[in-house]
């Protein structure tokens, strides 16, 4: 049961009429309210039933975390009634969605299309939360209102802005397989094949061997090892929730790892991710070469920081019990903190670098830094020297996993991503995965 | 006077300090104790006293035109009910039985039924200055016929005397009898006494078996006037009897007036019931939501420096000099021993003799700048702790 602003007025004006009747008050309040009465209740009676409504959806199904996405909620009316009224498509407030209600007609038998746009402040799953149909009586007075179901998801990718340094990786990739425009050996450690000297080429690489059983002079051609296997491990533990700048570690940590996939993908190399903290809470297996970019995309969207102390244990266990026998780089994203790194990862550190190389790499806080360079009155050095610590432990655990024969990238969140990339191509170039 | 008692401490460098607020003690004190000792004695003299009602002829009130006086004599050897509306005293007449007196003031305060009521109880009455439609209910062909002049009648030096063979008034003497006077018409069976000029002060008629005493004044009762010539006698005479019921009643109460609701148009009164629907439909229009509000869960934000600046509060709340000064120069060593192409973590004596080749300081200095001895010299106080991280910054930039 709704009423509009005209039943408030027509009541008003019935207030209005009581008050002058001066001594037939009685009868005259008898007779307005009466009618009023009787006016709502026909009103509400031959209003069209908004239950009846059959509702669709179509539209996008995922967009990526800064864009706008649009739903169509299309609106059947399947009575013999005409539906006068208003709708509201709702959806979870940080999905910001526009407009919140809009009037609508939709005549006896036909169907309307209600267009909803989402622009989400939030990575993740948005989930709509009902259509309200609110049908107004013919007279305009009162109506009904009903939430519908009308289930549909919009699932908030990430945003992936280290797309941008792509092009200059890739570019630096190509140098490493000698396919740059510059005629340069490449820097691959894997033999690929033998072909004929052209002048140009490097003569280090001339076969003698080769040369010698035939007619011509030939050259060995080198190629960076391909198919090789890639695991990324996002931490998804209590310390992905610390937010640097305006994003917290966990969104920094996947721009870098969606950069890295992107990248390798194009390698040629296989490329698994896995998101873990105290059980896996993502997992995209590759399948065959090719990017896996999309799917790693769809697997991180509806990823949250869990408060919950990772389990290193548990992680390292699920690396060497799932992930095969076969040799990889595991890429494992998580923060360089002293206490949950030097007393959960690194007893179990040999037992995984004795099968795979393993790659660190963290977010580091520029505030941190910025803090270590306050000076000016006591307060300020108390931070300073606050800081000072955080950063000594950072280093110390930096070392110890060095010396382990870990490779550790820390970065602030602008270099995080291209840091990465670069870790990973220099591994390339040194022939090391 | 206070610009100057105020500015002159001012004036005089050499006053002691705290001589200003004796100054104002001194001042202040004797008003203080006065104004203490009057609310302390105005509070002990109000712990006992008593609220006494006030009025003319009021049984209860100790002022001079109360009767209280009376009531207290009478009280010694008869028994007094004090009421206060005429349905009370018929009540008390009722149960108080053959030997009564009903003692009627004020009686212009009572509605005409109520008084006829009152003189159709049978008993004996005094009427103290009653009105005119009193005079016909308790005692018809009783007319007032004049009135004694207020000078005669503040005359508390010259009593009238009886003059009449009434015993009552006869035994006690002259009284304070003035005031209205009246008339008897000679129908009716009555003794006047105290006369004035165009009647007596005092008519008692005789009735079957009862006595209506009209007194023209109630002077004689009042509290001022009872130990005046014989006006105690005369009252006493008066209400000789095992009871004495004595009637002052209260004014009548205004009731049944109309209201502002009973003055309104009916029609707005009417008004007021399709106002609340109004209302209340109102508020439906407005109040309704379209839809239930939808809830979300929100992910936990906490800036990734919060442990961080946490241990720098707790550094500032200990005031841990030493800490801060030992992550400080930790902070420098570990940055600069690689420059100095030192290996990781070399011993003291090489990092200083390093640093002293590099800038040329005193080696002694820099041993107490980079790894002093026990106690600390940088982490004395906060001066020196700023000192120290000035000294390491400026290494830092020779070094660079």
């Amino acid at each position: 049961m709704v009423v509009t602003g005209r039943a408030v007025l027509l009541a008003l004006a019935g207030t209005v009429a009581v008050a002058l009747s001066g001594l037939i008050g009685a009868e005259v309040t008898a007779i307005v309210l009466g009618v009023l009465a009787a006016l709502l209740v026909v009103d509400v009676t031959l209003a069209a039933s908004p239950g009846a409504m059959r509702l669709s959806r179509e539209g996008d199904t995922s967009l990526r975390l800064g864009d706008a996405a649009t739903v169509h909620v299309i609106v059947a009316n399947p009575t013999r009634r005409n539906l006068r009224g208003s709708v509201r498509d709702a959806w979870p407030p940080s999905s910001h969605a526009a407009p919140r209600a809009r009037p609508l007609r939709v005549a006896a038998g036909e169907r309307q299309r209600v267009r909803t746009t989402l622009t989400p402040t939030r990575r993740g799953d948005a989930r709509a939360a009902g259509v309200t149909v609110r049908s107004i009586g013919p007279l305009g007075l009162a109506g009904r209102q009903r939430t519908l179901s009308a289930p549909w998801t919009v699932r908030v990718l990430p945003p992936f802005h280290s797309r941008r340094h792509l092009p200059g990786k890739l570019s630096r990739l190509r140098e490493l397989e000698g396919q740059h425009t510059a005629m340069v050996r490449g820097q691959g450690s894997e033999f690929d094949s033998l072909r004929d000297y052209v002048p140009g080429d490097d003569v280090r690489s001339i076969d003698w061997r080769a040369t010698a059983r035939g007619d011509g002079v030939m050259v060995r051609t080198w190629r960076p090892e391909r198919d090789r296997r890639i695991l990324i491990v996002l931490d998804t533990g209590r310390t992905s929730a610390g937010r640097v700048g305006d994003t917290p570690r966990l969104d920094h940590a996947m721009d870098a790892a969606l950069l890295l996939a992107a990248l390798a993908g194009r390698a040629g190399d296989r490329v698994d991710f896995m998101a873990y903290d105290r059980r896996t809470r993502a997992q995209v297996r590759s399948s065959g070469r090719g990017s896996q970019v999309n799917r790693i995309v769809e697997a991180m969207a509806p990823l949250e920081a869990e408060l919950v102390e990772s389990d290193p244990a548990g992680l390292v266990g699920t690396i060497l019990s799932t992930q095969g026998r076969v040799r990889k780089l595991v890429v494992l994203l998580t923060d360089l903190n002293a206490a949950a790194l030097e007393e959960g990862l690194l007893p179990r550190l040999p037992s995984l670098t004795s099968r795979h190389l393993l790659l660190v790499a963290a977010v580091r806080d520029p505030e941190v830094d910025r803090m270590a360079a306050e000076r000016g009155g006591t307060d300020a050095l108390y931070r300073a020297a606050a800081a000072e610590r955080t950063l000594s432990e950072r280093r110390r655990v930096t070392t110890e996993l060095r010396r382990m024969g870990v490779e550790v990238v820390d970065a602030d969140p602008e270099h995080i991503a291209p840091a990465l990339a670069d870790a990973y191509i220099n591994l390339k170039a040194q022939g090391r995965l | 006077m206070t610009a100057i008692a105020s500015t002159s401490p001012a004036l005089e460098p050499t006053a002691p300090p705290g001589s200003r607020a004796r100054r104002v003690w001194r001042s202040v004190r004797v008003p203080a104790a006065v104004i203490t000792a009057l609310v302390v004695i105005s509070v002990l003299l109000s712990l006992g006293a008593e609220r006494f009602p006030t009025g003319h002829l009021e049984p209860g009130s100790v002022s001079p035109d109360g009767t209280r006086a009376l009531v207290n004599v009478l009280e010694q050897d008869r028994d007094v009910h004090v009421t206060r509306s005429s349905t009370a005293a018929e009540n008390a007449v009722e149960r108080a039985g053959g030997d009564t007196v009903l003692v009627v003031l004020l009686d212009h305060r009572m509605l005409p039924e109520e008084l006829d009521a009152l003189a159709a109880l049978d008993v004996d009455t005094v009427l103290v200055q009653p009105s005119t439609r009193s005079l016909e209910a308790f005692a018809p062909g009783v007319e007032m016929t004049g009135r004694e002049s207020p000078e005669r009648f503040l005359d508390m030096e010259r009593p009238v005397s009886p003059e009449c063979d009434l015993s009552a008034a006869r035994a006690s003497g002259p009284a304070d009898m003035s005031g209205e006077l009246y008339t008897a018409s000679p129908e009716v069976e009555a003794v006047g006494c105290y006369p004035g000029g165009d009647g007596d002060a005092l008519v008692q008629v005789l009735e079957e078996d009862t006595t209506i005493t009209i007194l023209g004044t109630g002077t004689p009762l009042t509290n001022t006037a009872l130990d005046v010539a014989g006006n105690a006698a005369l009252a006493l005479n008066l209400m000789a009897a095992e009871d004495v019921v004595w009637l002052r009643p209260d004014p009548p109460q205004q009731e049944g007036g109309a209201g502002i609701w009973e003055l309104l148009p009916g029609g707005l009164r009417w008004s007021l019931l399709p106002l609340v629907v109004t209302l209340g439909l109102l508020a439906l229009w407005r109040g309704r939501r379209m839809g239930a509000l939808v809830p979300e869960s929100l992910p936990v934000v906490v800036r990734a420096s919060e442990t961080t600046e946490g241990r720098a509060g707790l550094y500032r709340s200990r005031k841990a000099r030493d800490r801060a000064a030992a992550a400080l120069r930790t902070g420098f060593l570990e940055r600069t021993t690689p420059k100095l192409g030192l290996g990781a973590d070399p011993a003291p004596e090489a990092v200083v003799t390093a640093v002293a080749e590099r800038t040329g300081d005193d080696p002694r200095h820099l041993r107490s700048l980079l790894h002093p001895e026990r106690p600390d010299p940088y982490a004395g106080d906060d001066d020196t702790l700023v000192r120290l991280s000035e000294e390491l910054d400026e290494l830092t930039r020779r070094l660079r």
